[in-house]
Order: C-alpha cells, then structure tokens, then sequence
C-alpha cells in the first residue's frame, strides 16, 4: 500500500521468493554444514593416516566452493532482492529492526568467504595444523551467519515481546529462536550427508568409496535423527493458530506438512538401508536420489513454515499484504484507495466499478494472490455469484483463518466483489434471479442511492 | 505537484543518519575496490583472451589473472551487501520504490551475477582445455557484468528522481518500467566502467609484480602491460569524468559548486588521479595510494550529488532515531575481530607461499 505492488505475471511475488529462498536454504544449510564436515573429515584422514580419504576431502572442498560460494551467496543474495521487491514494506521494517544484526552477519560473511577460498586454495600450501584451523574458522563463521539469520526469520513468526518492548535484544532473542537454532544445526548436519554422498559416490576407487559412503551416511542420519525432537520443541513454541493451520485447519498446509514428515522418513530408510548398511551397493543415481528427496523435504517444509505464520508477514504486527494492525482502523476509516498511493483512482468510481475494484485487489490481495496463476483469485471464486463473494469478503478472518480480513470501505469492498465477479462470467443461460437482483442492490449501494449493506 | 514517496516505517533509526551514511560511504569504497578490479578486468581479459590467440604472453598473463577473480568475485558481492543494506535502512523509501518500478530488471541482476560468476569460474578451471574458445566466454561474461553495471546505473539514477515515479507508475506497468536512458545515465555508467578499466589495470600490474620470482621476463611485461590501461583509462576517465560533470543538471552542479566541500573534493581527486597518473610508471604504490585517495573522494562526491538531488524531497535527517548502540558495540568488536581473523589467515597463507618458494 505504502509501496508499488509488484505483481509477476502468472507465478506471483511470494513464489518467485519461494523459488529462490528453497534453493538458497538446500544450499546455505550446507555451507555451514558441509563446514564443518571437511575440517572434521580432514583430521580424520590426518589420525588414520589414510591419504586416499585425504583426496577425497580435498576433491569435496572444490565441489564445496564451486556450490557454496557462488550459488549460495548468489541465490541469498536473491533473496533480499526479492523480499525487497515483494514485500517492501515488512523487509524496510525488519533493517529498521536488525540493521546491526545483518552488519554483524556481514562481517562473519566476510570471514566465511576469505576461510573457504584460504581453505580450499592452501590444501598444498599450508601445513596440516594451520590448514585445519583454517576450516575450523570457516565453520565458526558459517555457524555463527546462521546464528544471526536464524533470529531474524523466527522473528517474523514469533516477535514475542518485541510487539511491546521494541528492542533489538527483544526482537532477537524470540520465542522461537533457540529450537529454530536446534532444528536449522540439524539440518546442517544432515545435509553435510546428502552432498557428500553425491562426491562420495563418484569415488573411483571401490574400497575408499565404500569407507567414505558409510561415514558420511552417518552425518546424515544424525541430522534427521536431531530434527523430529528439535521440531517438536519448535512447534511448541509457535502461536496456537499456526498450529492448527498445520494440523487440518488449512489442508493444503496439514498435506505439506505431512509430506516433510513422509519425505524426510524416506531419506532417513533410504539412508540407513542404502549407503549405511550396503555401502558398496552405492551409487550415483542413488545419491542422487536421496539429494532429490531431501531438496523435496526442504522445499515442503519451508513452505510450511512460511504458510502457517499467514494471515501475518510479522506476526502480531503486519499482515502478509503489508497492512500494520496498527494502521487498520484509519485505513477502515479513510477507505483503501484513499489511503494507498500507488493507485490511479483515489475512490470507486460507480461508473467503472470492476476498474476500481482491480485497484483495491492489487493493493490488498496481490500480494499473495495472481490473477490466473499461481494461487489464482480467478479460481478461487469460480461459480461463486456476486453475494456470494460479498459475504465472503465481509468475513474473510473467521472463514479464512489464514487470511486477513478485508480493509476498506463498503463501496471498496463491493467494487473489489464485482471485479472478482466479473472474472468468471455466468452464462446468460444459467444467471440467478436472486443473485442479480443482491448485485442491483449493491450497485446502487456505491453510488448511494441504495439502502445499506445487510 | 507534490513527489509521491512512501512514507518511513514507525521504526525509529538504529543510529544517527550521520553514522549510517558514514558507514554507507565507507562500505560502498571497499565495494568499489573488488568490483572495478572484476568488471575492469573482466573487459580487459577479453582483449587480452583475443589478443592470446597469437600471442603467448597474454595466453600466460590472463591464465595468471584469471586465477584471482574468483575470490574479487566473492568479495564483490559481499562487500556490495553491506553499502545496500545502509542505503536501504535510510533511503528504503525511495530505493525501494524505483527497484519496485523496474523489478524485473532489478531481479535479473541476480541471475546475470550467478551466471556471470559461473562463467569466470569457467573461464579459470577450463583456461588452457577451451582453446580460441577462451575469449568468447571472458567476453560473454564481460557483457554479464556490463549489463549488471546498467542497471544498477538506472536503478541508482531512478531513486534520485521521486518526482517521476507516480508518472512512471501511471504509465507503465510495474515491474516493467526501466525508465529512461539518458545521456546523464549513461556519462554516469561509462565513469564507473572506464574507472574500473583503469584500476583492474593498476590490479593487474601489481599481481604481475608478484611474479617477478619465478618469470622475470613475463612479470615486466604485465607490469608495463597493466600500467598502460591504468593510464590510458584515467586519462580517458578525465573527458568521461567531465561530460558526466557537464550532464548532470545545472541545479545540482550549481548546488554543488556552492559547496566547499564537494568542490574541495573534486579537486582533490583529480589531483590524486594526476599524481597517480604520473607516479606509476615508477611507483606502483604511489600510484595505488593516490587512487585509493581519488575513488575515496569520489565516492563521498557521489553521496553529495546524491543529497543534492535529494534535498528539495527527502530529507534522511528528519527521520526519528533511537540507538541500538549495545549492539552496535558488538559490531564494531566482531568487525575489528573479523577483520584480524582474516589478517591472520592472510598473512599464514602468504608465509606460507613464501617458504614454499624458497624451499624449492
């Protein structure tokens, strides 16, 4: 509303920061965790004085960086960008909050990416301690980035006393930040597993890749091991409605939610009768596999976690559209149009009622819904007549528990109603009486000439 | 007609305008540095990659280069989060209106960095396998980061005009609306490319001097080789630098000349770059410190020009503010630590190098 609504063309904003946000966690996750799988693979090369285990580390520390360093920091990169452009106003919010956080992250970035490049490029040049120590730093500050992000994404679902107090320490130090911390470490050790199984497979030599496929098996398990109890103690710790949302009250949600539990058994089974028990069997395609069903995992459960804190973006705070609680009642008062500045119409014009009704959706519901793609509002009330679309636009929040309520005024309202009408046209031939004579009355309602809304 | 702006977040500041736009400034000139090393050199590189077809030395000198931009990559990026993330913090409302105007471009820089980097990683584990091929991959990387160069160049330009955007955004469509390329846009992007021909050539000239133990012969030459884009390129840059001077409004230029210090600045620089000019045939530091000094003062000229633009519609300083200022101590004690972590690794590395060398 404060902000240009953005709105790509069929897949919508927050797909466009899901692309890119699922690919940068399946990758970020990694770099912390697969940082701290080299030094600790490495030593072990050093105590067995295995130089053929040595190699293999060596070979994974080039696949590291090639991953990590560029589509990692690239597609997180990708994000801001795109929080930026989708929901302007909450990410404005979140810098006004945690500028020196992000600053601090910053500086263990810069770390990170000096460790890695020293790390992978002092193989032949540093001596076995310092090269060590080298990785342990990357792992510190790998850890440490997450550390930081991690607060600032809990934040958004659980600000907790925040919403009062409005400190940073406040803000950082949520309700949810310490078993997020747990679940997310978890998920670094477990991915460590799943990428090193991709090089591991590709180890020529049939007996070191036997050797390396069961340890790395291990890392694997022990992250997924971790998760379920870690994520207990999460979802403890989420609001009552976000619960519920996963738990049958939204059943697109309750169904992903039950497919990160199903994916992430399966890589578990996969994992402990595959390359843990029959190391030798192992392959490529099979690594490739479980990698394929633990992005599968990933990508489920971040949409989850990003579903169930609707109908907010900062629970408590701002609702998904960028709309603050706090600014409801002058927006109700005022009226939306009035008080959005990126419309062409300032009121609904009852002459050009659908025109103003598209106004009213772009800056209050294009934000999560597109017109005909991802999402669609347009099959979202297909067969549905005008009152019908009246009525549940009038009740949004107690229908729609993930959705906020509508904002604005009765003639708003009523322009967005025939808009969304106007989208799935009803065949002359089919046309209900008692519908079309509601659509009259509502009509005349926004030019003022009618009675009241019921 | 009144400029349509967002209005600010009820979030104070976490710090005075003063300190952000200090940090901002600071932050962007360490930016600076590693990305003119990669655009400049990834231009130069693609002469060079040509020219390498018949000529040995340049095949050798941009096998040797290619070797460090993977890492001035890296650095680009992350050094770039940083002035972003302050610009974003006190000029949210207008940079994150024109990024919204033209989001589809403003996206692509992603995926034109991504594939960029990609092809510089290319271009340097496949050197020697791609044959001829070579200099088509630098070049197509080059034009990557040109591209990326032009839109930040209209983004940048976009947000010192808030007077335009209702305009823009009752005429277009949002997400589609790179606005116009105006010759001031473009003096303004040919300064920043021409800039970083000239100091990716410096760069180059001071990693050539790294090779004087081993080659001699090939080490002079890049010298000399380096030393001659750096000059060619800050003379050239002194006519970019004045057309880009003589574009810019008369308002604004008027508003500056007013200013001792942006006049005291401007001085500045082009006495430093003279100086580096001259002294670098001889003295490659000389001639790095004095450049260093020229791109410090310009960037601080920009954020003035940047103010002077701004003045008639946004002023940062009538934003409240409410220090986070624990926290910031915290920041300041982990940049100082990380900054002496690196040092340190920096430093065993390069020792490390160094024993080796004399070992053998």
């Amino acid at each position: 509303m404060n902000y240009p609504v953005w709105e790509p063309f069929m897949i919508g904003g927050g797909l466009v920061i899901g692309i890119i946000a699922i690919l940068h966690v399946f990758v970020s996750h990694f770099a912390v965790g697969g940082g701290l799988f080299l030094p600790l693979a490495e030593r072990k090369a050093y105590r067995e004085n295995n130089p053929a285990l040595l190699e293999y580390v060596k070979s994974h520390s080039k696949f590291f960086v090639l991953v990590v360093l560029v589509f990692g920091a690239v597609s997180g990169v990708g994000i801001w960008w795109s929080i930026g452009l989708v929901n302007p106003e909450a990410t404005a919010t979140l810098i006004h909050v945690f500028v020196w956080g992000w600053a601090i992250e910053w500086v263990f970035f810069i770390v990170e990416i000096a460790a890695a490049f020293i790390y992978y490029y002092g193989w032949d040049r540093l001596d076995p301690k310092t090269h060590l120590r080298v990785g342990w730093i990357y792992f510190g500050a790998a850890w440490a980035s997450l550390l930081v992000i991690n607060g600032i994404l809990t934040f958004m679902l659980t600000p907790g006393r925040w919403l009062t107090a409005q400190t940073f320490a406040s803000a950082y130090f949520n309700p949810g930040m310490l078993p997020s911390l747990v679940v997310r470490t978890a998920v670094c050790i477990a991915l460590a597993g799943v990428y090193a199984l991709i090089t591991s497979a590709a180890v020529r030599d049939a007996a070191l890749r036997s050797e390396v496929v069961a340890y790395v098996a291990k890392w694997l398990l022990l992250g997924t091991l971790i998760i379920p109890f870690a994520g207990i103690w999460y979802i403890s710790t989420l609001p009552s409605m976000a619960r519920e949302i996963s738990m049958g009250g939204a059943p697109a949600v309750t169904i992903f939610a039950g497919l990160s539990i199903f994916f992430s058994a399966v890589v578990m089974a996969f994992t402990y009768f595959g390359p843990y028990q029959r190391p030798r069997d192992f392959n490529l395609v099979f690594a490739f596999l479980i990698a394929i069903l633990a992005l599968s995992t990933t990508g489920v459960t971040e949409w989850v976690r990003e579903a169930v804190r609707k109908p907010y973006i900062i629970y408590d705070y701002m609702y998904a559209n960028s709309f603050r609680l706090a600014d409801l009642g002058h927006i109700r008062e005022q009226g939306v149009l009035k008080s959005a500045r990126w419309v062409r119409q300032h009121e609904v014009d009852p002459h050009a009622l659908e025109r103003s009704g598209e106004e009213v959706f772009r800056v209050q519901c294009a934000s999560c819904h597109t017109v005909y793609g991802y999402n669609s509002i347009r099959f979202a009330v297909k067969g549905w007549s005008w009152a019908m679309i009246d009525y549940q636009l009038g009740h949004l929040d107690s229908l729609k528990g993930f959705m906020p309520a509508f904002v604005g005024t009765d003639p708003e309202r009523q322009a967005l109603g025939a808009w969304l009408a106007s989208l799935n046209p009803v065949p002359a031939s089919i046309s209900m009486e008692p519908e079309a004579s509601t659509s009259k009355s509502q009509s005349s309602d926004v030019t003022g000439e009618g009675a009241s809304q019921p | 007609m009144n400029p349509v702006i967002p209005g600010p977040v009820p979030v104070p500041l976490p710090a005075p305008p003063w300190l952000l736009e200090s940090l901002l400034v600071f932050t962007f000139i360490l930016h600076l540095l590693a990305m003119n090393f990669l655009l400049g050199g990834v231009i130069i590189l693609s002469v060079s990659s040509y020219l390498g077809r018949r000529d040995s030395r340049h095949r050798e000198l941009t096998r040797r280069v290619s070797r460090a931009l993977p890492p001035v990559t890296a650095f680009t990026i992350t050094l770039g989060v940083a002035p972003l993330l302050f610009l974003q913090l006190v000029y949210g409302q207008l940079f994150y209106t024109s990024s919204d105007l033209m989001a589809w471009y403003w996206l692509a820089v992603v995926f034109l960095v991504l594939l960029g980097y990609y092809g510089i990683y290319w271009y340097q584990i496949q050197h020697d396998e791609l044959g001829p091929r070579v200099a088509w991959v630098i070049l197509v990387t080059a034009i990557l980061f040109i591209l990326v160069a032009f839109i930040f160049t209209q983004n940048m330009m976009a947000m010192l005009h808030p007077q335009d955007f209702y305009r823009l955004f009752v005429n277009g469509r949002v997400g589609t609306i790179l606005g116009d390329v105006t010759p001031l846009n473009i003096a303004r992007m040919a300064h920043f490319v021409v800039a970083a021909v000239a100091l990716a050539g410096l760069g180059i000239a001071l990693l050539s001097w790294r090779w004087r133990g081993e080659s001699p012969e090939l080490a002079d030459w890049g010298r000399r080789y380096g030393v001659r884009w750096f000059m060619v390129g800050t003379l050239v840059q002194f006519l970019v630098g004045l057309w880009f001077l003589f574009s810019l409004p008369v308002g604004i230029r008027q508003a500056l000349v007013g200013e001792k210090l942006a006049v005291g600045l401007l001085v500045l620089g082009i006495l430093l770059a003279l100086l580096a000019l001259l002294t670098a045939p001889k003295s490659l530091l000389a001639s790095s410190v004095a450049i260093l000094g020229t791109v410090s003062a310009m960037a601080v000229w920009r954020h003035m020009v940047r103010l002077a633009y701004l003045q008639p519609y946004f002023d940062p300083h009538s934003l409240p503010v409410q220090g986070q200022w624990a926290v910031f101590l915290i920041f300041v004690v982990l940049l100082l630590a990380g900054i002496a972590t690196v040092g340190w690794m920096l430093y065993v590395f390069y020792r490390h190098s160094a024993t080796r060398r004399a070992s053998t």
